[in-house]
């Protein structure tokens, strides 16, 4: 290694204590929560609670990289939470196919005859696929029975999708609404697909028992809470991580060029169209990842989930946060939908006016709603603006 | 009336003749009194059963009484009494809680008894369904046209050979030329079923060529009918239809199958079965000399059965190749039914005219369904078309306006129960409201944000599910009704194939009246100018003296208005629920941007494409709505990536780059 080398990356770290410091909270966010969970030590936190965290910081993952593809590249993608499903049926597939399996090596090891590889299979098949009158395995279930290549397949599938669109849609220089508009309709017809029954998903039952790991049937769920939390945590801080040191470099300047002015970068002999497509690709992959996290934390994952209303709400927690701002996705991502959650779940108090009580599972959408509306007019930075107030920049 | 009576015995006397019984002089006996007929038969028609009853109504009415047949509609609908003391059939009617008895004869009232006193005639279905057949012939002349068409449907349910004559018969002196018409063609029906002479049915049955109804389609089906045969050779008395070929036009299993159902092969082993013989037959742990554990394969099972079909403990079973030289042993065909080859050939002929003349009928009626989806498209878009494609604003709530317009029908239908009158009142307050609503979104929200298309988005997203979850605490979250008014609630039809909903008919009118409404503003009115200036250069069109704003303000509710209007629309023939709103924003979004941003002609464009393009792949695929919904979709992407601009693409400076 060279000098010059090393001198940018020392900076790297240098130059953005938000890094620093956004690790070492996730660190201790993390610590607490072990300390606290039911799993190892003081119990206080019950495991659904430890689930919702992992989830939430699976949420926050996905966000970051809706942040880095509309806060810092400027296309506002209405279809990552597309992505985000296509990976979480992936590492579905497997969990329920080799679930399944056991269930039916077991149940047919009492037969009197052992059983062939054909009748097990056929077995899997039915009892995964009798819900949508089929008893067969579709041929994209070929490798549900190898880990390893359904988890090549949580990075490929949306991969390969995010590159094969977008390489269409930035080549005939779709940009704008339009191109919103576009990735909507891509995650609305593929959610409108899984809905079939014979789209080899299981149709809207979508697969189910996710939180079930097969091997792990020991453990007891607290314990595998814990560990997908872990899991959630690590990837979250390694994502954050990347695209921190993504966008920090040139390659993050050319990027933000093309938000600003992408006509320009153009005319500076940048080729705009790659450049965009290794963010949206790049983006699509860590979202596929995200979700490969989250559904097995989840449990199930039904087409209703990519719904194109879903990414809507992803750009929703991004611009609550603040765009432009790897932390400002997280904390939008973190306080939308745990508040989401808080209220939805009859957390919060009722409000009594007297003449009408204020039912927050019936009026958090309306507030929700207004407060995307005060956001957008008044905070234009989100909450991550208010960061600004703390650190004045030279 | 002279006429319809010499007629009516025309038919009588030709059912005479068809049932070849004892003619009497008519004229003489319709003197007498109908009560000593029916003493003759008392006993058959008291306690009556089907197997009996036939000769005996064919005898009465043989007797040609003109009372007759009224008296056994009578006895068939349980209305006729007879009174054990003396035996006489009466017809009665209720008084309190005595029965007041009627003379058959005169008419008259005769006696009131309790109903203990008389025994009621209760003929059972099967001898009713006799009566009504041997009535047909007289109800095919009754003056009341409705009875004749009841009786046309009779014979069109359960048709027979002896209804030809009586038809036929009856057919000259019919008066209504629709009845008439329907005469004649259930006459074909019956000759190319049941005709006597073979060139009469052959006749008949050309005729039938190009006939879509059910009726002459189902004939023909029946004549065409055919069963599966199977044969070492071809049957040389058999009308063939056509031969089989294994592994083209069925499977060697169903080949194999069919031989198994005839007899002419020992049944195929499935796995499960193999298994279960097995598991029958394990001893010390082995089965045919196979120990257990290595039965896991299938190869090793076979084995095992072979071990112990050697052994003579089971039955032999069709081994695999066995089944394929059975199967290349036999031919396979289908024969129908109908033993007479020209006749089948005919109603071949008449079938593939029928079918080319269906397909026409519902490339029609594919045409109109395409037409009716895309009206509907282009009035939940056209509001759009103005917000989005003129102003250039992103507005995720449209939908929401839709359901607001919907919802304020409904609510003006709570107030006014004539449903015509408050659709006339509806129309104007959905405007008004959802005109109010965009104004007052455009004022407080999207005028700050005119600089942030993208923001836009973000903010009337917001609005949007704020809108859906207040609809969904005020209303409730069931479907609440919008009900069209009655001469909308019908339907036009051309024939079996072809027809549309009038509610259908008039959303296409409603949208044609949108289309040209929204240009005559645009293009001649004083607004519409204005409109255009501003969306194309607001600074130019301010130093011309117009206010943008009020511009803008105008055109947002405007375009809110008749998203108000079409919410009206959608709501009549759809559900009104609070997310009715979010099913179309996606497709209206997608409808302006493939007709073109900033065109109304675009937007025409765009949701015909779309419409036909949905019922189009849906025809495909009929019971799928989902995958023509998807397939759509990914055609609207790539339509997208060739033509980015839309099907009426903007040119020059209109174009905005």
């Amino acid at each position: 290694m060279s000098k010059p080398d090393i001198a940018p990356r020392r900076s790297f770290l240098a130059e953005n204590p938000s890094v620093m410091w956004f690790l070492g909270l996730l660190g201790l966010f993390t610590l607490g929560v072990t300390v606290l969970a039911e799993g190892f030590g003081l119990a206080l936190l019950s495991t659904s609670m430890v689930k919702i965290l992992g989830m939430t910081l699976c949420l926050c993952l996905i966000a970051v990289a809706m942040d880095v593809v509309w806060g810092y590249c400027g296309i506002l993608s209405l279809g990552h939470f597309a992505f985000f499903g296509l990976g979480g049926y992936a590492i579905g597939m497997w969990l329920m196919y080799a679930r399944t399996q056991g269930i039916v090596v077991e149940s047919l090891a009492n037969a009197p005859i052992p059983p062939t590889q054909e009748e097990i299979n056929d077995a899997i098949a039915t009892q995964i696929f009798g819900v949508v009158g089929s008893n067969e395995l579709p041929l994209i279930w070929a490798f549900a029975d190898s880990l390893f290549m359904q988890l090549l397949f949580v990075v490929l599938v949306p991969g390969l999708l995010a590159l094969i669109f977008g390489w269409l849609a930035f080549r005939s220089r779709v940009t704008g609404v339009y191109l919103s508009i576009l990735t909507q309709a891509m995650t609305l017809a593929l959610s409108l697909y899984l809905f079939q029954n014979d789209s080899g998903l299981r149709g809207n039952n979508g697969l189910s028992g996710l939180q079930n790991i097969p091997g792990l049937l020991h453990l007891p769920q607290s314990t595998i809470a814990l560990w997908f939390f872990w899991a959630s945590a690590a990837a979250l801080g390694l994502g954050y991580l990347f695209f921190a040191w993504l966008v920090s470099g040139k390659f993050g300047s050319v990027i933000r060029g093309i938000r600003d002015n992408e006509a320009r970068v153009r005319f500076l002999g940048y080729h705009v169209e790659s450049y965009k497509l290794v963010i949206f690709t790049l983006t699509a992959v860590i979202s596929g990842l995200a979700g490969a996290l989250y559904y097995p934390q989840a449990g199930i994952i039904n087409p209703a989930e990519i719904a194109p209303i879903a990414s809507i709400y992803l750009a929703v927690w991004v611009a609550i946060g603040g765009r432009g701002r790897l932390y400002g996705a997280v904390i939008g991502a973190a306080v939308v939908s745990l508040a989401s959650s808080w209220f939805t779940g009859g957390g919060a108090p009722d409000i009594d006016l007297g003449f009408y009580t204020i039912n927050w599972t019936d009026w958090w959408l309306v507030l929700l709603g207004l407060g995307f509306v005060a956001v957008t007019l008044f905070f234009p930075r989100g909450i991550g603006g208010l960061f600004d107030m703390l650190v004045r920049k030279p | 009336m002279r006429l319809t009576a010499l007629l009516a015995r025309a038919a009588a006397l030709l059912i005479l003749l068809a049932c070849a019984f004892a003619m009497r002089p008519g004229a003489a006996v319709a003197q007498t009194a109908l009560q000593p007929l029916l003493q003759e038969h008392r006993a058959e028609l008291a306690k009556p059963s089907r197997t009996t009853i036939g000769p005996v109504i064919s005898a009465l009415l043989a007797s040609d009484h003109p009372g007759m047949t009224g008296f056994l509609r009578k006895w068939e609908a349980r209305e006729v009494y007879l009174r054990p003391e003396d035996g006489l059939f009466f017809y009665a009617e209720e008084a309190g809680d005595m029965l007041r008895l009627i003379d058959i004869d005169s008419g008259a009232a005769v006696a009131e008894v309790g109903s203990r006193e008389v025994d009621q005639i209760r003929p059972n279905a099967g001898v009713r369904r006799e009566v009504a057949a041997a009535l047909v012939p007289y109800e095919l002349n009754a003056p009341d046209p409705a009875r004749r068409a009841e009786a046309l449907d009779a014979i069109a349910r359960s048709a027979e050979a002896s209804q030809i004559a009586p038809l036929a018969a009856s057919i000259e002196g019919e008066t209504d030329p629709a009845l008439k018409t329907r005469k004649e063609r259930l006459l074909t029906l019956l000759v190319a079923q049941f005709g006597e002479t073979k060139s009469e049915r052959l006749d008949a049955i050309a005729g039938l060529g190009g006939d879509t109804s059910i009726e002459a389609r189902s004939v023909l089906n029946q004549l065409t009918a055919t069963r599966d045969g199977v044969a070492t050779a071809l049957p040389d008395d058999a009308n063939i239809a056509r031969v089989l070929e294994v592994g083209t036009d069925l499977t060697e299993a169903e080949a194999h199958d069919r031989l198994v159902a005839a007899g002419l092969a020992p049944p195929r082993q499935t796995a499960a079965d193999l298994r279960d013989v097995l598991a029958q037959h394990i001893v010390d742990g082995h089965v045919g000399g196979v120990p257990l554990h290595q039965l896991d394969t299938t190869a090793a099972r076979a084995r095992a059965y072979e071990a112990l079909e050697q052994a003579g403990t089971v039955p032999p079973r069709a081994a695999p190749d066995e089944v394929a030289q059975a199967v290349a042993a036999h031919v396979f065909y289908a024969e129908y039914l109908q033993p007479d080859p020209q006749i089948t050939q005919a109603a071949e002929d008449a079938l593939a005219a029928t079918t080319r003349a269906l397909g026409l009928y519902q490339t029609a009626d594919l045409v109109l369904d395409g037409l009716s989806l895309a009206s509907i498209f282009f009035l939940a878009a056209i509001g759009l078309a103005i917000t989005f494609g003129v102003m250039g604003v992103i507005n995720m709530a449209h939908g929401e306006f839709i359901m607001m317009g919907a919802y304020t029908g409904y609510v003006v239908q709570l107030f006014i129960p004539d449903y015509t009158v408050s659709l006339l009142i509806a129309l104007p307050m959905a405007f008004a409201v959802t005109f109010g609503a965009g104004v007052a979104m455009e004022r407080l929200v999207i005028r700050h944000l005119y600089k942030r298309p993208l923001e836009t988005l973000l903010a009337t997203f917001g609005i949007s599910i704020a809108l859906q979850q207040l609809a969904k605490n005020i209303f409730g979250t069931q479907a609440r009704p919008l009900t069209a008014p009655d001469w909308l609630g019908g339907a036009i039809t051309l024939n079996d194939i072809v027809g549309i909903s009038t509610i259908r008919v008039a959303i296409f009118v409603l949208a044609l009246i949108f289309l040209a409404l929204l240009l005559y503003i645009l293009r001649r009115t004083r607004l519409g100018l204005e409109v255009r200036a501003v969306t194309q250069n607001p600074g130019m069109a301010a130093s011309m003296g117009i206010d943008p704003d009020r511009i803008n303000m105008l055109t947002f509710g405007l375009g809110s208005g008749i998203a108000g209007i079409a919410g009206v629309a959608i709501g009549l023939y759809a559900q009104v629920t609070s997310e009715m709103g979010a099913n179309y924003i996606v497709q209206s979004f997608m409808t302006v941007v493939v007709g073109g941003v900033g065109n109304v002609w675009g937007t025409l464009a765009g949701a015909s494409l779309i419409g036909f393009l949905q019922k189009g792949i849906e025809w495909f695929n009929p019971s799928n709505t989902l995958a023509a919904q998807t397939w759509m979709v990914l055609f609207v992407i790539l339509f997208i990536q060739f033509r980015p601009k839309g099907i009426v693409a903007l040119k020059g400076r209109a174009a905005g780059d």
